[in-house]
């Protein structure tokens, strides 16, 4: 038909092939309207102005749906423009036939054909065959073959052959039955697409065949158009009140009876198409209460997810979704369990010593007049942890006294109230929340949350390493909580497995966010004491050198931990402190990957680059960091 | 009374534009393949030629091209129709020699706007 249409863009060609009729519609129409002058044709030129109007209205469609900087289209929107042209179609159809039934004095030689022209153009707008690319046709079809299929039910042989002869000129298959009970054998038997029925026959009359198709739900939405002739109106009544779609008198007027049947079939068409969307969205919604009930099978939508249209896609995209968040939840599930069976090992076989010497409080005593000191939980370069009682609000607190030297003047005092007024507004499950900073008895201190649990330094010495699940369970919780500190602006400066706590369930909890940075300003000042805080193997080479960090200095710790965790010891290490200095400031980490085997190469690369020499070598961000924990899920 | 080619391969489009070009008062002669566009052209004396783009055996592009690079046909204007309306084709007509480009559904004024004003003026 046309030669025009440029093959490798199927909008492209779409579009030629629906501008092209409506192109013909309007020209001819207009042709028809200059033939129309004079009053005496005003309710002609009506007709031929709608018939514009209608065909523009088609090709505003057209345009907005085929707009020409797409090169892909979806059958279903196809689909959708087709039925929306069926609007202008039938309008154009309508007009084009009001005119040729009242042509009986056409007023030039040309008028009827003309008008034939537009009405076969008109017909081109929307395919009666299943559309080009389309949606495949519903199963049970008979215009799977390209032609659709016709039931033409009539006693008469004379009507059968007239009718049955004149449908296949137009293109279609027909079937014949000759009578009532004949008719309702073949739709049982075949697949017929709409059925032409005569309303008089002996025996099981039109309305009794009707009545039966319509009963039964594998026929119910066949197309049925009643033939009869004129005289016959109450009983074509009664069978649209039965559900006959149209009727056609006789003697047929081929026109006519083109439009009908073009009209019926495009009706089945999108009656087919909605039931199998409406079938494929229940299998999709069927799966989304199985995702909702945990009970997804990967797979599932198999067989929806090869369809070209949106349904397929969102299939798709849904399996994948739901395929994905059941890997991560399952491998997350796992992850925590053996990190639940580590911590329970190693408080088996690891009893937490308290030691009582030299520290400035004693077990019952109270403190600050409101703390009563149960016990000792550790002690640090920064001074000694105890658990205690606040009698004031009834809960159990961890307090840090700090050492005296750390606190010596105004101005680390006041730096370090602003770290810590910072740092209480960290609230994450991740981060041990930080209650207050103040002074008793000349002694500062701190007050936190109390977390019962084991560090991860407890678990590294009682199990050696933890391995990939654990480390990346460890590690995108503290990459987390960095992410959650730096976004409020607080860096932590002193990220080591000492500071990260398991609670039994597996969550872990960082300490002593920003507690690290009184260090620094007092070390600065007590370098002739010797005074050693921190702890330099986690220590970024910028922190080593005494520049001024940024959060890059944390993620670069972190990477130290991750390290130790897969492989039981630290990237670079030295018999001396000035060893270790030396070689983090000269020597590349080797990789993971080299110590252990069974490090995926994600995980290897992403240590690396946490353990890169300068900031700006490094992963970006803990966001980042976590991020690329999670792909590793 | 200008004589127009129109190079056109749709039979509906080449009816429907040649009645109405005539009844506005032109010679409309019609070819309808590119090939056969080219002979016509070349034959000779149109005052302007109308180029559907896509055409068999040689497309508009291409017949424009060809009659472009003819000495009796270099100074014709041509105007290319398109029911394409991509985005560029109007660049692209008028580099393959076009003098002007509409598209369809042929707006008949616009179209004999664009003739007009092609078309040497017409004697008094």
């Amino acid at each position: 038909m046309s030669h025009s249409a440029p093959g490798s863009n199927p909008v492209a060609a779409l579009r030629h092939d629906l501008r092209t009729p409506v192109n013909h519609i309007v020209g001819y129409a207009e042709m028809l309207l200059e033939d129309l002058e004079g009053a005496s044709n005003a309710a002609r030129r009506a007709e031929l102005e709608s018939t514009i109007e209608a065909a523009r209205e088609a090709l505003k469609m057209i345009s907005l749906v085929l707009a020409p900087t797409r090169d892909t289209i979806e059958p279903a929107e196809v689909s959708g423009l087709y039925h929306q042209l069926e609007n202008p179609q039938h309008r154009i159809l309508d007009a084009v036939h009001r005119l040729l039934a009242a042509a009986g004095e056409a007023p030039t030689a040309t008028f009827v054909d003309d008008l034939k022209k537009i009405e076969a153009a008109a017909a081109r707008l929307v395919p009666t065959a299943p559309s080009p690319g389309g949606m495949a046709p519903a199963a049970g079809t008979g215009a799977a073959n390209g032609k659709a299929r016709v039931l033409v039910v009539d006693d008469e042989a004379g009507n059968r052959d007239l009718l049955g002869r004149r449908l296949q000129r137009e293109g279609y298959a027909v079937v014949s039955a000759a009578g009532g009970r004949e008719a309702l054998e073949v739709v049982t038997r075949e697949a017929v697409d709409v059925v032409l029925l005569d309303v008089m026959m002996p025996d099981l009359d039109g309305l009794a065949v009707l009545e039966k198709l319509k009963a039964d739900p594998a026929t119910r939405d066949l197309p049925v158009i009643m033939i009869s002739a004129l005289d016959d109106l109450s009983a074509i009544a009664r069978c649209i009140e039965a559900g006959a779609l149209d009727y056609l008198p006789k003697p047929f007027e081929p026109v006519i009876l083109r439009a009908r049947l073009a009209a019926s079939l495009a009706e089945k068409r999108f009656r087919d198409q909605e039931r199998d969307l409406v079938r494929a969205l229940g299998v999709v919604t069927a799966a989304a209460s199985a995702v909702e009930a945990g009970a997804y099978q990967a797979g599932q939508l198999a067989s929806l997810a090869q369809r070209p249209d949106a349904v397929g896609r969102l299939a798709r995209v849904m399996d994948r979704m739901a395929t994905g968040v059941g890997e991560r939840e399952s491998s997350l599930r796992g992850r925590l369990e053996r990190l639940r069976a580590e911590i329970g090992h190693a408080r088996k076989t690891q009893e937490v010593v308290s030691h009582v010497e030299e520290d400035r409080l004693g077990i019952g005593d109270t403190f600050a007049g409101r703390y009563r000191i149960e016990a000792v939980l550790g002690r640090g370069g920064m001074g000694t942890v105890y658990r205690g009682r606040d009698t004031e609000l009834d809960e159990t607190v961890a307090i840090k006294t700090l050492r005296p030297e750390l606190v010596a003047d105004d101005e680390s005092r006041e730096r370090f109230k602003d770290e810590i007024r910072l740092t209480r507004r960290i609230t994450h499950r991740n981060v041990v929340r930080t209650h207050d900073f103040g002074e008793s008895d000349g002694l500062w201190y701190i007050t936190m949350e109390f977390v019962e649990g084991l560090t991860v330094r407890q678990l590294l010495d009682a199990r050696g390493t933890l391995g990939v699940e654990s480390a990346l369970a460890i590690g995108s919780q503290l990459a987390e909580s960095l992410g959650v500190a730096h976004a409020t602006g607080v860096i932590h400066r002193d990220i080591k497995p000492q500071n990260l706590l398991l609670d039994p369930e597996g969550v872990l909890k960082v300490m002593d966010f920003g507690v690290a940075r009184l260090a620094r300003g007092a070390t600065a000042r007590h370098t002739q004491a010797g005074l050693i805080v921190g702890t330099p193997a986690y220590m970024s080479p910028e922190q080593l050198t005494g520049e001024e960090v940024d959060a890059r200095s944390d993620l670069y710790s972190a990477g130290v931990v991750l390290f130790e965790l897969l492989t039981g010891r630290l990237p670079l290490d030295g018999a001396t402190v000035m060893a270790l200095f030396a070689k983090v400031l000269s020597e590349d980490a080797p990789r993971p990957s080299t110590l252990v085997a069974d490090v995926p190469p994600a995980l290897d690369e992403l240590v690396a680059q946490l353990l890169a020499k300068r900031p700006e070598d490094r992963v970006e961000s803990a966001t980042v960091m976590l991020e690329r924990l999670q792909a590793l899920a | 009374m200008p004589r127009i080619l129109l190079v056109e391969d749709n039979e509906m489009n080449r009816d429907m534009l040649s009645r109405r070009l005539i009844r506005k008062g032109f010679e409309v002669d019609m070819a309808v393949d590119g090939k056969a566009g080219v002979e016509k052209g070349r034959a000779g004396g149109y005052d302007l030629i109308l180029m559907d783009m896509s055409l068999p055996e040689i497309d508009g592009w291409e017949a424009t091209r060809q009659l472009r690079a003819s000495p009796e046909t270099k100074t014709v204007p041509i105007i290319a129709l398109t029911a394409h309306a991509m985005a560029g084709d109007r660049e692209k007509a008028l580099e393959a020699g076009c003098n002007d480009y509409d598209t369809k559904p042929i707006e008949l004024d616009r179209l004999l706007g664009k003739m007009n004003a092609l078309l040497p003026p017409k004697p008094a």
